[in-house]
């Protein structure tokens, strides 16, 4: 596999310390970086290339999130505030899309972080965000639940009351690919 | 700075430049009046241009009258209308009478104009055989984007199929609208009312029946249309030809009689004439007339209690129907049906596109393209610009630019370009062009041909390179009167151009010379260095080819036909530094 061999070519640096649940599924070349603790919960389902950073602060994922290819989770840089010293905190149910950069200090329960957007610094969301593809939120930015951030940034509230059928579709979704990815938790442990 | 993409922008020759396009909201119009006619220079930056220039690519050409054709000079035939959603073909009598908008399950977003879905509000059917169970009711249209879904404004449909005729029957907020039949009946019924209690019909200060009716816009549409129709029934009962028919007033005999209604009678025949009485006007809400609110109380509380989120934007209330100024008031827009068309020839009618008529198919019966006929022109910096160097130009240092010819015809092509010393407009820059004319070789489709031919071509390649070798030993300069490079069907030619002084104060003197003077501020893009050349292309062809079979060119010499083709382009080189 050649992402694979990409991966033994990197400098093998000290594995980060996790708290990891035996029900994860995290792939081979997941990334996990940094010296903070890494703390994901259980049926969460991490991509192959998903690049999880603690060099700057801990990061903490619920359970029956979904972390795509090529996401990052974690501040990229040191933090400015004091508040930012928590971390990421990423509640259950989330899914987090492709090349999508989150550097939120917490994700609310069954929000979706859609392709290539980014979360920034400090930034809070409530339950049942959707932050559409290519979107921005800046940091610290605080959005209230069921907040939509589509098209060229523009925000709306989703009344639709249609959260807890998410909710199940996040879950089923978790089902499938628990059976399509394997999963090498031992390597991260 | 942003990046520039340097431009080739063509005009069809059916522009007509002899009228002096500066005239026009210009102030400058001296110059152009003496010159003489041919000699006239066109302007790129005029505002007329803008409606004559296009890319290459989207112009076509008639094979039987020789010329470009642009969309002004081509004809347009609809082919099909269909559904872009569900690609499903609209005959054109539906249109007619139908409307332009997809009459099945086809919507878009009010909000965020993405295509919505039909999604069932009931949690899926779990158990036994679920996956065979259809699912259950209520539906609503959803958008899977910004998350809007029907149900905001109250809309719920029993079935998941024909939402646009379901819709047609809802109003915001889940009440029924009546059909205009329904609402018919019931407005008969209440003029019977009406009229039992003897009130006179002009009567201003008798209120109307229901004076408070809120009709929407459809509603009240349907109302005006009844009114009129019976006040015209009613204007000439005689008549064999009635208003009976929905589409009654596109009948020829019908625009007699209504023309004749508002002219006096004077389109009209005598005997309906004769039986003419003025008309009356709409006078209540059961007739159609709605009165201007007078009092917003309503709104301003809603506004209050909405704030700014509960409006509309301006891009939404453009689509749709009746202008709503809440986001409780919008409605989901049926898709705009799309349209396939045939070109044509202005002057010979002939067929320059046809796509085929199945929306199915992408191809094209016939298409007969601008660039399968006139060579390609293409233009970029001799010295390519660095990462990291700024791409404008810099004003009154010579630079040079290589131009070049791709001729996708069987026949080799003599090419003749001009270009005015001077760019038009008011930052006139200086152009040269050190090779205007050359031949380009023919096109030949065959690669393998390309590669045979190779090592006898040897000789040819080192010749044709040597004034290249030459500048980039030498003084990085093209020598005049040489192209610049060549290959099987291309030329490179160097254009040199100084570009002008920009800015808010005038250039030099010996620039503006002649000029009037203009000091006003800087418009949008005219910094941008523009080129008018003037291009002419000869060439001997086989009247065979004109078919367009490339058939083998014939020996007789005598079957040639000598062809001529003229137009006049723009070239875009850049945008140039302001001082
Ligand atoms: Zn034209
Ligand atoms: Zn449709
Ligand atoms: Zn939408
Ligand atoms: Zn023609």
């Amino acid at each position: 596999m050649s992402s694979s061999k990409r991966a033994s070519t990197m400098p093998a640096g000290p594995k980060p310390p996790t708290s990891l649940a035996s029900t994860l599924i995290i792939a081979d070349n997941a990334t996990l970086t940094g010296t903070n603790l890494i703390t994901i919960g259980a049926s969460t389902i991490v991509h192959p290339r998903t690049r999880i950073s603690c060099v700057h602060a801990p990061v903490t994922i619920g359970s029956s999130c979904i972390l795509s290819e090529r996401s990052s989770i974690g501040f990229q840089s040191s933090p400015s505030g004091e508040d930012q010293g928590r971390g990421v905190v990423i509640e259950n149910g989330v899914v987090v899309e492709i090349g999508a950069i989150v550097e939120a200090s917490r994700i609310g329960e069954g929000s979706l972080i859609e392709v290539n957007a980014k979360v920034g610094k400090g930034a809070v969301l409530g339950k049942h965000c959707k932050i559409g593809p290519l979107c921005t939120v800046a940091e610290g930015e605080v959005l209230p639940d069921f907040t939509v951030v589509f098209g060229n940034g523009q925000r709306r509230i989703d009344s639709s009351g249609a959260q807890e059928l998410k909710l199940k579709m996040v879950g089923r979704q978790v089902e499938v690919l628990r059976k399509l990815i394997p999963s090498n938790l031992a390597k991260f442990q | 700075m942003d990046h520039f993409t340097p431009y080739t922008y063509f005009q069809c020759p059916c522009t007509d430049n002899s009228i002096s396009i500066r005239n026009i909201g210009h102030l400058e119009s001296t110059r152009a009046d003496h010159d003489d006619e041919d000699e006239r220079t066109f302007d790129p930056k005029a505002p007329r241009a803008n409606f004559s220039l296009y890319p290459l690519d989207h112009l076509l050409y008639c094979e039987i009258c020789h010329e470009i054709r642009c969309p002004r000079c081509a004809l347009d035939e609809i082919v099909t209308w269909y559904c872009p959603n569900c690609l499903f073909e609209v005959p054109s009598s539906t249109v007619k009478s139908e409307g332009n908008r997809c009459t099945r399950s086809c919507f878009q977003c009010p909000v965020c104009v993405a295509p919505l879905s039909v999604n069932s509000e009931a949690p899926a059917p779990t158990g036994l055989g679920a996956e065979h169970a259809g699912p259950a009711g209520p539906f609503v249209l959803s958008c899977s984007f910004c998350c809007w879904s029907s149900a905001e404004i109250g809309i719920k449909f029993e079935k998941p199929n024909s939402i646009f005729s379901q819709l047609a029957k809802i109003k915001n907020g889940g009440d029924p609208i009546l059909s205009a039949k329904q609402r018919r009946l019931d407005r008969e019924e209440r003029r019977r009312d009406f009229s039992d209690a003897s009130i006179p019909e002009d009567a201003q200060e008798v209120l109307p029946l229901d004076p408070n009716e809120q009709l929407d816009a459809e509603a009240q549409f349907s109302n005006l249309k009844s009114f009129y129709q019976s006040q015209l029934a009613d204007a000439s009962p005689a008549s064999a030809l009635g208003f009976g028919g929905e589409y009654g007033y596109g009948s020829p005999g019908a625009l007699t009689r209504i023309m004749g209604l508002y002219t006096g009678g004077g389109l009209a025949d005598k005997r309906s004439q004769s039986k003419s009485t003025p008309m009356r006007e709409a006078c209540d809400a059961t007739e159609g007339l709605q009165l201007a609110k007078t009092n917003a109380d309503e709104d301003l509380a809603k506004l209050r209690r909405e704030g700014w989120e509960g409006t509309v934007s301006k891009e939404q209330r453009c689509e749709q129907a009746h202008e709503p100024h809440f986001v409780s008031d919008l409605r989901p827009i049926a898709a705009l049906l799309r349209t396939k068309r045939s070109k044509r020839c202005k002057s010979c009618r002939h067929i320059l596109s046809k796509p085929e008529s199945k929306v199915q198919n992408t191809r094209f019966r016939i298409r007969l393209l601008a660039m399968n006929y006139i060579p390609t022109i293409t233009i970029k910096p001799l010295q390519p610009v660095l990462p990291g160097q700024s791409s404008l130009l810099s004003p009154m240092k010579p630079t040079q630019f290589v131009l070049t010819f791709k001729n996708p015809l069987y026949d080799a092509v003599n090419v003749s370009i001009a270009t005015p010393s001077q760019t038009p407009g008011r930052y006139s820059s200086k152009v040269t062009v050190l090779c205007p004319q050359f031949e380009v070789g023919a096109y030949i489709e065959d690669a393998w041909d390309d590669v045979l031919r190779e090592p006898g071509e040897k000789g040819g390649e080192k010749e044709r390179r040597r004034t290249r070798a030459e500048t980039f030993e030498g003084q990085q300069q093209a020598e005049a009167g040489k192209v610049w490079e060549s290959g099987r069907n291309w030329v490179s030619v160097v254009v040199e151009i100084v570009p002008a002084t920009v800015g808010p104060e005038s250039g030099p003197a010996f620039l503006t010379e002649g000029l009037e003077q203009d000091n006003s501020p800087m418009k949008e893009d005219e910094d941008i260095l523009e080129i008018p050349v003037f291009v002419r292309l000869e060439w001997e062809t086989d009247p065979a080819h004109d078919d367009g079979l490339g058939a083998p060119v014939s020996k007789d010499k005598e079957a040639k036909v000598k062809r001529e083709l003229a137009y006049w382009c723009v070239l875009g080189v850049g945008r140039i530094a302001q001082v």
